[in-house]
Parts: C-alpha cells; structure tokens; sequence
C-alpha cells in the first residue's frame, strides 16, 4: 500500500507480476527474472534488479535499459532468494512486490537440443541400417566419382614420365573431416607409389597431420610389401604459415616438376596460387575440398576435382568395403528426406501465403 | 590464324603487365568517390549503432597481412564508429597472428580521437573505454569461456594488466553484457562465433569477410544469424561511406581509395575472357568447316 | 593392441565431446572444459615441438647430403635459430633481457614480423589477381549452356559489386545482389546441407571405428 501510495505521488507506476525461476537447461546458478513492464515505461530511465536471501535485506545486483523485461542472475545453486525490481526516474525509485521464493539448479538435459539428439539419431541410425545390409551382402551401388577414378591412371603417368607425385593435402588441422579424408585418399596413392616405385613428394601444413601422415605413408608402403622403398623425408613438415606453406609448395612445383598434383583436403585463398602455379608446369591435377569458395578456383585450374562430400567418400569408394559404402547410402538417405522436408515445408510455406488458403494458421 | 593465336594464346605476362598497370595507377594517382551502401552494411551499421549504452562491442580481429587491404579498412571504420558513439569495445584475437595489426588498429583510431579531444572525458582511454584481451589459445576456449565469465578466460589483457582491475570488465561480465560481436576474418571464424557463442549464449554477431569468402557466409545473413555483414573492399568502402555521411567523420578513406583499381582489374579480366571466347568460338567455327 | 587401443581412445574421446552438448550440468562441463582448456593446449604445444623437430631435421640432412639447392637449407636454419633467440629472450617490443635495438635501428620480434612477415604474405597474396586473370583468360569458355549461363552470372555479379555498375544500370547492383541472394544461396546451402551430413557420417564412422584408413596401413 505504502509502495502505491508513493507511486501514485511521484507519478511511476510500479513493474508488476515479479516471477524468478531456475534458468532452465544450463548447467545451475543462474535465475531468470521475468516481469511486467511498468504502465511508466516509457518515460521511465531504468529497472534496477534487487536480491536478498532473507526476504528482509534487499541489495541492488543489476540495471535493465526500459522496455526489457527479462534479467538473468548469477546465483549459488540450492540456496533460496526473493526479488523485486524498481522503476527508476531520476531520484524516484517504485518498488514491486517481492517474488516468491526461488532456487537454482543444474539440469542433466538441456532440453533445446532435443530436436538435434533426434536428427542425429534418425540419422545415425539409417547409416547403421545401411551398414548392417552391407555385412549381410548386399550390393550398394555408388556412381561414378571421375577424380577418384583417376588416381591410377595419375600415379601410372607419373611413372611412365619417371617424374614424382605431389601430394599437397591443404592446411587443415587434424581435426578437419576433410584432412582426413585427404589421408585416406594419402593411404591409396602411397599403396600405388610403393608399388611401382614412383617418388612421392608430400609436404605438410600442420605438424600433427604431418605425424599422422609419415605413419600412413610408411605402413603402406610397407602393406604393399615395399617397406625398404619408403623415404622418411618424402614426407616432412614445412610451416603453418598459409602463403609461405602455398610458396615452398609452388617451389617444389617449379623445381621438382611433378607430373602428378594431388591438392585434397581443407583450402583457404592459397588454392588457386598453387593450382594455377601446377597447372603452368603442365602437371595432370586432382583436387577436392568442402570448401564451397575454394571449389570454383579448383574446377577452372585442375583436370579433377571432388566436390564436398565426393571427398568424404573417396575413402569408401577406393575401398569398396562394404561397411564404408554402407554409410554413404546413409548419408544419401538423409540427404533425401532433408531434401523431402525442405519441398513439404516449402509447399506449405506457399499455401499460407494465399490469405483465401490459410488453412494452417 | 595467327589473328587466332593471338586472341587464344596471350602469353601470360603480358596479362600481368596490363593487370600490373591496372591496379597501380590508380593508387598512385588516387581518387575517392561516394559509394552506394548495400543492405547487409546497412544492417551491420545499424546493429551497432542500436547497442544499448550499457553493453559492450566485442571485435574480433582475425584478418592477416595479406588480408589487410580489405579487412583492415572495417576496422578502422567500425572502431570509429564505436569511439564516436561511446560504446565499449573488447578486442580480442582468436590466432596470434592478427595481433600486432588489432593492436595497431585500436592504437591508430584511439590517437585520431585524443588529438582532437579538448578533456579527459572526450578523449579514448584505454581501460575505459576499451580494452584489449589479446588471445588464448586453442580458438574454441575463449569462444566458449566467454560465455561464462570474460576474465576467467582472458585473466590478463594483452598489456599483462589483470583485466579483473579494469573499469570496462567491472561491467561487462560475459556475453549476456554484450550487445554485438563483430568478426573480422579472412577465414572461418565467424562461422565459429555462430556456431558457439550465438548458439549456446545467444550473442549477436556480424561479420567482415574477405570477398573470396562471400559466397559462403551469404546463408547465415539470409537466416538473420548474422546482424549484418561487410564483404570485401567493396564492404569496407561503405562502412567508411556510413560512417562519415551519418557521424560527420572526414578522414582519409583507404578502401574507398582502392576501389577504382579494383573496378578497372574487374574490367581488364573481363576484357581478357571475352577476348579468350572471341579466340575459342572463331577457332571452333573453323574446325566445324574444315570438317 | 596397437590398432584396438587407438580406436577405443578415439571412441571415448569422441563420446566425451558430444556429451557436453547435450548435458549442461556442471560434472560434464567442468570435464570438458579440462579436456578443452588443459589436455588440448598441452597437446599442441608438443605438436609444435614435433613439427619443428622435423622441418630441422630435414634440412640438416639436406645439407649433409649435399642436396638440391641445399645452401637455402642455411639460410633457413639460420634465419630459424636467430628469429627464435630474438623471440624468446628479446620480448615482444624490445622489453626482454636480449637488447633489440642498435641506435634507432630495431629488430626485435614485431619489428621483424610488421617488415618482413607482413609484406611477405601481403605479397604471395597479391599473387592471387594475377593468377585469377591468366586463370580466367585460360579456362572460362563458354563450351555449353551451363558454362555460358555461369560466364553471364559471373560478369552481372564482377560488374554489380563495383561502382562501375551502378553507372551502367541503377538496377545492376541489386540483380547482382539478388544473383547472390538467391541462386548462389541455394547452391551453397544445397552443398552446405551435403557436407555438413557428410561430417556427421564421417565423424560417426571415426568415432565407431567404422573408418579406420586414419591408422595408417591397409584395411583392417
């Protein structure tokens, strides 16, 4: 009565309906504050956010610009705590009635992603459905990927012309799909080199790919049965500086004169350089990334190029294990019902657009 | 068809030559005209311009020396903007690289704001103002840390200063302090930024993007997860064009400066594929006759 | 053992990464945040250590063996060991115990970053124009209605992001923006939804021990 009479003198109308919850799907101490805005709003400067743990001693812990009516508070879980919120202009302060007694928590579920865990489950599990029909024999028919079909003919110019094979796979880091779908694809061309004694020259961006390639290279030269064949230094770690990586491989291009490029994996801006640069030695070229900007420099520069997921799937595809090519089809099935629920959602987006076809308001 | 050698086997050099020419003289002899801004600038401007005065602009400088021409530009505008309306600025780096540039960028525009300033409350101070966290390695942590508590990821600024002591992070705790975050990146970071902070804190973000990079970042400005977006020189030349037609500033426009080398390079590569298919459909024509 | 062990740490490090997510509660977060701000800083750091072992390493016996063109495997060892003296003992301004100043002539280690790094990599990437345009003189023929369409695009989009455009047409600059806005947008988004499913499928496979060509050596 008192807070009204007050208000009614100084003319600010109070915020009204003080509700403090448990933030909801975090991980605890936090508190949301929720409240009506005053009838003063707009004429107000701000809501200054008081706390206490008694319900009796109230201290100021926050400021909100007028117009917001959401505040969220640093708390200790499991201890109670009461709330008002005050509208400010100039010296005047109108105080609400204090909210109901609130406590923090953490949450074992965040309830936001609940629609991703489902996504990712369907999806999943269709890749694991697809992979169970491949233990069992069935065939899986992938098409054609001209890039990866290349590879041998690639590694066997390079033989005939007595020249080595370049195998650049781009600055990612190790944790980048596409750098690792570029060491798979390292693992096949390393077979091929050990088995018909072809020089392979492989520098690198990042030092843990390179360690992780050296071991690729030398155990697949050594499952082809030509482990003595193997150089350490053909693989080797350069720098993890973008345009000096993009000019000692353009030296290597010049002075080495491959007669093969593979350029697989994760690319920023230094993809054309060394594109354009093999392109100018006459080199044969495969290249492939997922990344959408590099993909135009790539296709106007080099004879081959794997688009997006075609890298994902070289692995797979040079395999033809059927537990990899059972996870493509995976993907492919997910790829459909994306694409059925973008056209379903696309239809409906059309009929409400109609005023007479509203029918899903 | 020497005429057609002519027109499809241009030796290279002579393309850099023209090009070379190009693009350098109009450095030299340099000349800036006004630029029509696009809505993506208009957007990220705006959102800027609408931080509420107890929020903080986080920036975060990821361009590289060899990105600096076109990325470094919108940071010397957005800063200006920012000192201009006395909104605070955290700047940050996710790569060492960057650092010495977002260094110099802040010290640039925080001295072309004190020469002029007659008193202390005009003038930029650092602490203040703004500040200047540095860089925590590996790039995901500060993302993510931030969300929580600033200082507990960058507990020193950059200077070695305990950022705890500083008068801006006595107010600004963590993202729910902040009202924008701006990425200028050659690569992919702001798509990190979106990713984490703006997907788990809800943080704003806008970005300033290399032009290569542009056709990959257009989906998230379509889905207004990006606020706004500057691309390329072209981008940086309108946040200048922003920044002086509505605040009044006149300074020395660097990426407006560029823009005719830019327009005339775009021309010359034109000129040289038409001339190319000329060549290829003369050539193409012939060997249809002879066959 | 040596197969089965990498595997079964790559399926509990890769479960460890996607519970967070999806758990907020403070015994998951606090884990990974020791995994993230901890082990993963400790790890790169000795990442470096390997690389630069390597890159050294291949040039000392570069030069051992009297290799091609090895008097430069000098003058990047050299070039190595004094930016990294200079780096460690000489501060970031010229404040470190090694004195980085003769008179006015500096060379402490953001002096030699701002002269030497800076336009170095400014220079590699100017490249790129040069190459863009022998490129694009070379490759871009209109050889069918795609590639035809695409060069149309291509020149609506080059000329309407330009003030020159907006002298040819009012509306160049917006056809050029709608170019971008629509039919570039949904040909990324179109790759972007591949990809982005491509990953998951790949992480999973990574995860499970379904994909295994990480490992090195052939199959199984």
């Amino acid at each position: 009565m008192n807070i009204v009479m007050l208000a009614g003198f100084l003319a600010i109308a109070p915020p009204a309906s003080v509700r403090g919850y448990d933030t909801p799907d975090d991980g605890g101490r936090s508190i949301t504050l929720e409240w009506t805005l005053s009838p003063d709003d707009g004429v107000i400067e701000r809501y200054e956010i008081y706390r206490s743990c008694n319900g009796v001693d109230y201290e100021k812990i926050g400021v909100m610009g007028r117009g917001r009516g959401l505040f969220e508070d640093d708390t200790e879980d499991r201890r109670q705590y009461y709330y008002k919120v005050a509208a400010v202009a100039d010296t005047a302060r109108a105080f609400s009635e204090p909210s109901a007694p609130v406590m923090s928590s953490a949450q074992w579920l965040n309830r936001k992603k609940i629609n991703i865990i489902v996504a990712v489950a369907v999806f999943g599990g269709l890749i694991l459905l697809f992979i169970q029909r491949a233990r069992r024999g069935q065939k899986l028919f992938v098409r054609k990927i001209a890039g990866l079909q290349a590879i041998d003919d690639a590694v066997g110019r390079a033989t005939e012309m007595g020249k080595p094979i370049l195998y650049c796979p781009g600055i990612g880091y190790i944790e980048d799909i596409a750098t690792i779908a570029s060491l798979s694809i390292l693992g096949e061309v390393a077979k091929k080199c050990g088995q018909y004694n072809t020089e392979l020259i492989n520098p690198h961006f990042d030092p843990i790919v390179y360690t992780v390639a050296r071991e690729i290279v030398k155990e697949s030269y050594a499952s082809v049965g030509r482990p003595d064949a193997f150089d350490p230094d053909s693989v080797y770690y350069v720098t993890d500086s973008q345009f000096a990586y993009a000019a000692a491989v353009d030296g290597i291009m010049l002075r080495e004169r491959p007669a093969t490029n593979f350029l697989v994996g994760w690319f920023r801006a230094e993809s054309l350089i060394l594109a354009e640069t093999g392109a100018s030695t006459g080199a044969i070229q495969i290249a492939g990334t997922d990344q959408v900007s590099q993909l135009p420099f790539f296709v106007t520069a080099c004879d081959y190029t794997l688009i997006g997921e075609e890298l994902y799937a070289a692995s797979a595809y040079i395999s033809r294990e059927p537990l990899l090519l059972g996870a493509i089809k995976g993907e492919d099935w997910g790829k459909v019902i994306i694409g059925a629920i973008i056209i379903a959602g696309s239809i409906l987006g059309l009929l409400t657009a109609f005023p007479i076809l509203r029918l899903f308001d | 068809m020497k005429a057609i050698d002519l027109l499809t086997k241009i030796d290279r050099r002579i393309i850099y030559l023209i090009l070379f020419a190009v693009v350098t003289l109009p450095i030299i002899f340099p000349s800036v005209k006004s630029v029509r801004v696009m809505p993506p600038v208009e957007k990220l401007y705006a959102a800027i311009d609408n931080i509420p005065e107890e929020k903080a602009l986080i920036i975060d400088f990821d361009y590289d020396p060899q990105t600096l021409p076109e990325i470094e530009p919108m940071a010397f505008a957005v800063l200006r903007h920012a000192f201009t309306k006395r909104i605070k600025v955290l700047a940050l780096s996710l790569y060492v690289q960057p650092l010495g540039l977002a260094q110099n960028a802040l010290v640039s525009v925080a001295e072309e704001f004190n020469v002029a300033a007659a008193t202390r409350e005009d003038s930029i101070i650092y602490g203040r103002d703004y500040v200047f966290l540095g860089w925590q390695p590996p790039p995901l942590i500060p993302i993510l840390g931030m969300g929580e508590s600033i200082v507990n990821v960058y507990k020193t600024d950059y200077y070695g200063n305990r950022t705890d002591t500083l008068p801006v992070m006595k107010e600004i705790k963590n993202y729910g302090d902040v009202g924008l975050l701006v990425s200028l990146s050659s690569g992919d970071p702001p798509k990190w930024w979106i990713e984490y902070a703006q997907n788990r804190f809800g943080v704003k973000v806008g970005a300033g993007i290399t032009a290569v990079s542009a056709s990959e970042f257009y989906p998230y400005l379509q889905t207004g997860q990006f606020s706004g977006l500057m691309v390329g020189m072209k981008g940086a030349a309108e946040y200048e064009e922003e920044v002086e037609s509505n605040l009044g500033i006149k300074v020395r426009r660097k990426a407006s400066e560029s823009l005719p080398s830019l327009t005339y390079a775009h021309v010359v590569i034109i000129l040289f594929i038409v001339i190319g298919n000329t060549g290829y459909f003369i050539s193409r024509r012939r060997e249809r006759r002879l066959s | 053992m040596k197969r089965n062990f990498p595997l079964l740490l790559v399926f509990v490090f890769g479960v460890l990464g996607i519970i967070p997510f999806i758990i907020p509660h403070p015994v998951v977060q606090g884990t990974d945040e020791f995994l993230r701000n901890n082990l993963l800083k400790i790890l790169a750091a000795f990442a470096l250590i390997l690389g630069l072992g390597s890159l050294l390493r291949v040039h000392f016996d570069k030069i051992k063996r009297r290799g091609q063109n090895w008097e430069y495997s000098w003058v990047l060892i050299a070039t190595f060991i004094v930016t990294s003296i200079i780096g460690l003992f000489g501060g970031v301004s010229g404040t470190g115990i090694l004195p980085t100043r003769i008179g006015s002539f500096a060379f402490d280690i953001w002096t030699i970053y701002f002269n030497v790094e800076v336009p170095l990599g400014a220079a590699m990437f100017a490249l790129l124009s040069f190459f863009m345009a022998s490129a694009a003189y070379r490759a871009f023929r209109a050889r069918s209605t795609q590639a035809t369409l695409l060069l149309t695009a291509a020149f609506v989009v080059m000329l309407g992001v330009l003030p020159l455009g907006n002298e040819i047409s009012p509306h160049l600059p917006s056809f050029a923006q709608w170019i971008m806005d629509v039919p570039n947008v949904a040909g990324q988004r179109g790759i972007l939804f591949g990809v982005a499913l491509g990953m998951i499928a790949t992480a999973l496979k990574i995860i499970l021990g379904i994909e295994r060509s990480w490992l090195g050596g052939g199959g199984e």
